[in-house]
């Protein structure tokens, strides 16, 4: 391993914070305020922003609670208790100093967190919940780049533009890694269960995975079809190639595909709602 | 008609399909197609969980005037890297084919 890559890697490892959005947090206070509220609402917000849901694992899996592996925000939620929540939420407002242009990505996570959703009841896969947060929380590696390297970060901006390529490759360029593999070790890091964590560090090369292949395989193609559907910002503009053993292990069809397509596009309108909601608080 | 987010929704719309709460989407309709939308009836709707609603035409374009030529122009700009590939190049034309439907077509634009 390089040394700007260990560098990185001792960096992430320490990263027990990340920023997420204002408006996120201030609908969560203002629920948590009210006593009419359930938690199943607050779990519905907390599981629509990435950065909010991987703290929450991270709290419930931390070897203090003694839990065996939390992979799902509505157990996280019951086993934390509302308050801890609360609080967290609270404290994340600390935090809250995301910019502008990260709605784009925050955008493209839950479109692929829902995408991810409908692929796996539409497949008829257990754990579809647990496939949908790895879904949300895939891109977490975007969000902490540009947190511990906001020059090289310009720089990988400036490639993309530039050179019209892969987000992924200007990060390897650059970073001597990428998003994806920065995510998988912040998700190790943050003890989150494998199924989290292996489609996380291997949405884009599927075959590394295996132990949980099926579920990378769903947030690959899940992760495909919001890139070309072209709902949010990741970063780049392309839409990546279908990986064949993706296709194979989800036993996909050109009718499937595009059945998955008119539902996945006809979801993604209330997606558009839920992040116009969010933006004008 | 065309599904729109409710955020979109402005009054002076017609309800193109009868509008659920958003809890209870296979329950008692809480409003019937061909009413015509008012402030207060989109904030009810907000209060009752309502997520998107189905109006007549296609009134909202998003981000600005763009043409259906440029929607297209822009898809094809997503694969321009992968489309030579045969699963990718699936994608694409399952893509083209679901924006011509949802669309209604160049004509339907022209039209309006």
């Amino acid at each position: 391993m390089t040394d700007k890559r260990s560098d990185l890697k001792k960096i992430i490892m320490d990263t027990k914070t990340l920023p997420t959005l204002p408006g996120v947090i201030q609908k969560l206070n203002t629920l948590s305020d009210n006593d009419k509220s359930s938690v199943q609402e607050m779990a519905k917000i907390v599981s629509s922003d990435q950065v909010l849901s991987a703290r929450i694992l991270r709290l419930a899996n931390s070897p203090s609670y003694g839990f065996y592996r939390v992979s799902t925000i509505s157990n996280a939620m019951i086993l934390l208790g509302v308050n801890v929540v609360k609080s967290l939420a609270l404290s994340s407002s600390i935090f809250a100093i995301m910019e502008k242009d990260s709605v784009g990505l925050w955008e493209h996570s839950l479109g692929v967190g829902v995408a991810a959703n409908l692929i796996a009841r539409k497949l008829g896969l257990p754990e579809c919940e647990e496939i949908a947060t790895a879904g949300l929380l895939h891109d977490i590696g975007k969000v902490i780049i540009p947190l511990k390297c906001s020059e090289a970060e310009k720089t990988i901006q400036k490639l993309i533009y530039e050179r019209q390529i892969f987000t992924m490759e200007a990060e390897r360029e650059i970073i001597d890694t990428d998003h994806a593999e920065v995510g998988g070790w912040l998700s190790k890091s943050w003890f989150l269960p494998d199924k989290l964590s292996e489609p996380i560090a291997f949405h884009h090369d599927v075959a590394k995975s295996e132990n949980h292949r099926i579920k990378t395989a769903v947030v690959h193609i899940a992760d495909v079809l919001i890139k070309a559907s072209g709902f949010g910002n990741s970063g780049d503009c392309f839409v990546p190639s279908i990986q064949k053993i993706a296709w194979d292990a989800l036993k996909l069809n050109e009718q499937l595909l595009a059945e998955l397509v008119d539902e996945v596009e006809d979801k993604l309108v209330e997606v558009k709602n839920f992040s116009l909601e969010m933006m004008s608080e | 008609m065309q599904k729109i987010p409710l955020m979109l929704a402005k009054a002076g719309m017609t309800i193109a399909r009868d509008v659920f709460r958003g809890d209870s989407p296979i329950g008692i309709p809480i409003c019937g197609k061909g009413t015509l939308l008012t402030d207060s009836l989109i904030a009810r709707f907000d209060n009752m969980d309502v997520q998107s609603i189905y109006v007549e035409g296609h009134p909202v374009w998003e981000e600005g005037e763009r043409s259906f030529d440029d929607i297209l122009h822009e898809l094809d700009g997503r694969f321009i890297k992968t489309l030579q590939e045969p699963l990718n190049a699936m994608l694409y034309d399952i893509y083209k084919s679901y924006l011509i439907k949802s669309m209604g077509g160049d004509s339907d634009r022209q039209a309006e």
